[in-house]
């Protein structure tokens, strides 16, 4: 059996499926190497995202997908920030 | 809490057996040409890996450069010239012999990559006339655009090309198999390897694997000192599933490792301190020469390593007055002075320079920008989606901004000294000059090996190791028959594995029977208490009497993990079963740093009790387990004497093939 949640892992969710494009064929299932995720129970559904704290954040399920439904977003607190160059100093 | 049921079928009272000429154990680069290599030769090959093989390993999502590729046809720089400033930065503390394979034979490795269908240059004329492009070959350059020894690649189309390929030529691909143990002849330590057992990551079923000979290519050991149980994945720089079983085997079967001793502080993408790899403002690898700037657009100008500011952009990509060629990328961040390259100038704690600084493509060249956003960016490791992808849909536009630095060099975050990583060139199997490890029947290649480090070092020596012991099994099984040789066949131990399948299922089978989730350990809590204690006892500086403690609380742990830790399906149980390898990878390291008796500069090793009489001539010290206990020896820097000649004399059939092969 596995656990939904019980993880401390779970306020992360690197991977966000759109439902309406996803067709249920878990080639991004397939193609994990961490096995981060896990077909639905119902044919034709997203797969499930089991183990969201263990995901590297590497892409290859989105890049295996042919519908484009998936999202990968980095967690926050790895998002970076960028400025207009020609902004800079003249703020300061 | 809501229950799923697991999705796959349970088989955790089942047993599979395979049976091969080579077994190829981790199937990322170094596992796929090996498996190709051995194939090459005609033998019946089965390579086995925990993830899929089209996208497994540190470089299954990408990799943007393939470094010392001295054999291309513009290169300038020799493959002995190169290996030769590898040693010397290193002084001496590397592995000559599979860097000499790689600086060799890495060029022929990415041709058998084209052939398999992986872009290596621009034949859409995408990058025409930029001075990094070789017009004729098409064939695009970074760094020492003078030598051109670093090819720039298209990495994302390589580990699903050599997918197709192993399939193509008829190799037995086993998938999501965690391989957990080597066989030994009956059973001892130190004796021939003659296969592997795994598990399914998903089922649960037991495999057993009969072999002639093995190639360990499982990379490197992680999360041994740094370690967060919210995001395991970000724990480290490379892939989650990789964290060195394959060291942890080999020590429990006998085979010999060498600078285990050996950790860095910990520089890149670890603990979830990182900011992502290549995603954050540096202009080192993937970015090298960005501009950088402070938060007040003032440039930190690049200068040469006599400290000459270099006013044009050419000059970050081409050798000082002087000096032959420079080196940068992999582990490099300030090489020796021979070596040293363009680099910007230490800004910290001048107060002209106002932080953060941050990177600028804008003023590059438009084919300089475009191949560091959009090709390099897109192509190298964990970058084509969450960087490219998700940075352009969000506004970033890199004629137009900046991306701010997190710190200095490529580093992009900070740590304490003892927060240890295996980075860069560390500790791993001892080979010869067939990469075998001492053990017969084990060869070994890529990452899993000492010093070693980057794509095309694991292409060629996976392929190399991969023929070296297709050559073994012909010459001792079938050219042998008639009893001339000196060989062991060998003989797979039934007790030995019946005690594997035993070990590897208990942490499930105990849930099975009844056993209250509530006693147990999971592997989360394991995990964090052993880097916890490597952190304390084997952190900088290391004392025998500290290392003694805190060897006797990893055996604490073990005794406890054996006898109480849990887990609910395969997955859990794989994720189990990697920590109890961490451990046993933390206990071969604790008595690496008890053999070596003095501190170390080059292998950033100190001993805090070192006695200075004791100090002896610079050696390796190569240790392994016996039957009796732990044997440590030491082993002279030069060991594989003249490289050139040693290669030749060992692949003289090779050379001859090969020279042939890409015509
Ligand atoms: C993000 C990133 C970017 C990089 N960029 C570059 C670059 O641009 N240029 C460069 O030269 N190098 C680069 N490197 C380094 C380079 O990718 C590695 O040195 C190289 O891929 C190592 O190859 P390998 O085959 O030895 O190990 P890996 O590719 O890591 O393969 C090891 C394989 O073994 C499998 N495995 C592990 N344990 C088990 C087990 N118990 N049972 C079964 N299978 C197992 C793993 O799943 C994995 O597939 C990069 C690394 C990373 C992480
Ligand atoms: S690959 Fe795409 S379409 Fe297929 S299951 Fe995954 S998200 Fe859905
Ligand atoms: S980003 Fe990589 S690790 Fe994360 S779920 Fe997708 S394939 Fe798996």
């Amino acid at each position: 059996m596995y656990r939904e949640s019980g993880y401390g892992a779970d306020f992360f969710v690197p991977i966000q499926y759109d439902e309406k494009k996803c067709i249920g064929c878990n080639l991004c299932v397939d193609i994990c190497q961490v096995d981060v995720l896990l077909p639905s129970e119902r044919k034709g559904e997203n797969p499930i995202v089991a183990f969201p704290g263990e995901c590297w954040y590497c892409g290859s399920c989105v890049m295996a997908c042919k519908t484009d439904a998936i999202r990968l977003v980095h967690p926050l607190m790895n998002q970076v920030r960028w400025v207009e160059k020609d902004s800079l100093g003249s703020s300061l | 809490m809501k229950k799923n049921e697991w999705p796959y079928e349970l088989k955790y009272g089942e047993k599979k057996e395979y049976s091969c000429d080579v077994l190829i154990l981790g199937g990322g680069i170094a596992g796929c040409m090996a498996a190709l290599g051995a194939r090459e030769k005609g033998l019946n090959v089965i390579l086995v890996e925990k993830g899929a093989v089209a996208a497994s390993g540190a470089g299954g999502s990408g990799c943007d450069h393939w470094e010392s590729a001295a054999t291309n046809p513009c290169s300038k720089v020799t493959p002995e010239e190169l290996v030769d400033m590898m040693l010397r930065d290193n002084k001496g503390f590397n592995n000559g012999i599979s860097h000499y394979i790689e600086c060799r034979e890495g060029y022929d490795r990415l041709l058998d990559i084209e052939k398999m269908g992986g872009k290596i240059r621009d034949t859409e004329d995408e990058f025409k006339g930029a001075d990094f492009r070789d017009e004729d070959s098409k064939l695009m350059f970074a760094y020492d655009y003078k030598n051109k020894f670093t090819i720039r690649i298209w990495g994302t189309t390589f580990k699903t090309a050599m997918a197709k390929e192993l399939k193509r030529v008829g190799v037995n691909v086993v998938e999501r198999v965690m391989v957990t143990s080597l066989l030994t002849d009956q059973g001892k330590v130190g004796g021939k390897v003659v296969g592997a057992t795994g598990i399914h990551t998903r089922t649960g079923e037991f495999m057993v694997f009969k072999a002639k000979a093995s190639v360990m290519a499982m990379s490197r050991p992680a999360r041994i000192w740094l370690f967060n149980p919210a995001m395991v994945g970000l724990s480290e720089f490379r892939p989650t599933q990789c964290i060195g079983s394959g060291h942890a085997m080999g020590w429990r079967a006998g085979a010999a490792f060498n600078m285990m001793e050996k950790s860095v502080r910990a520089e890149f993408s670890a603990a979830g301190k990182s900011y992502p790899p290549y995603g954050a403002g540096n202009n080192h690898n993937t970015w090298y020469p960005a501009s950088i700037l402070d938060a007040n657009g003032k440039t930190v100008p690049y200068a040469d390593r006599d400290g000459r500011i270099l006013t044009d952009y050419k000059d970050r990509c081409l050798p000082a007055n002087g000096q032959k060629f420079f080196m940068k990328g992999g582990g490099i961040d300030g090489g020796i002075y021979e070596i040293e390259g363009p680099e910007t100038i230490s800004v910290e704690g001048n107060p002209e320079y106002k932080l953060p600084l941050y990177a600028d493509l804008s003023d590059l060249p438009e084919l300089e920008r475009k191949v560091i956003w959009g090709m390099m960016v897109g192509e190298e490791g964990k970058t084509k989606v969450p960087i490219l992808k998700n940075y352009t849909k969000a506004g970033f536009d890199p004629e137009k901004h900046v991306l701010q630095c997190y710190g200095s060099g490529w580093k992009s975050a900070t740590f304490l000294s003892d927060e240890r990583q295996l980075f860069g060139l560390p500790g791993g199997f001892m080979n010869d000059w067939h990469l075998k490890s001492n053990l017969e029947g084990l060869y070994v290649a890529g990452d899993a090996l000492f010093a070693s480090d980057c794509y095309g070092h694991a292409a060629a020596t996976g392929h190399y190791a991969g023929r070296h012991a297709a050559d073994y099994v012909k010459e001792a099984y079938e050219e042998n028959e008639n009893g001339t040789s000196e060989f062991t066949r060998g003989e797979i131990s039934q007790a030995q594995v019946e005690a594997e399948w035993t070990r590897v299922l208990k942490p499930v089978m105990k849930l099975e029977s009844g056993y209250s989730a509530n006693q147990g350990y999971r592997w989360q809590e394991v995990n964090m208490a052993i880097s916890k204690t490597m952190q304390h006892y084997c952190g900088e500086v290391r004392t025998e009497d500290m290392l003694n403690t805190g060897l006797a609380q990893l055996e604490r742990i073990e005794a406890e993990l054996s006898e109480r830790s849990i887990a609910d399906n395969p997955h859990e149980l794989t994720r189990l079963l990697e920590v109890m390898d961490i451990l046993t990878v933390s206990k071969l390291i604790i008595q690496a740093s008890k053999a070596r008796k003095y501190s170390v500069a080059p292998l950033c090793f100190t001993r805090g009790d070192e006695a200075k009489e004791q100090r002896k001539d610079q050696t390796f010290l190569v240790i392994k387990k016996t039957e009796d206990g732990i044997d440590a020896r030491e082993v002279a820097l030069d060991y594989y004497g003249d490289l050139k000649t040693n290669y030749e004399e060992f692949n003289k059939e090779y050379i001859e093939a090969e020279g042939a092969r890409h015509v």
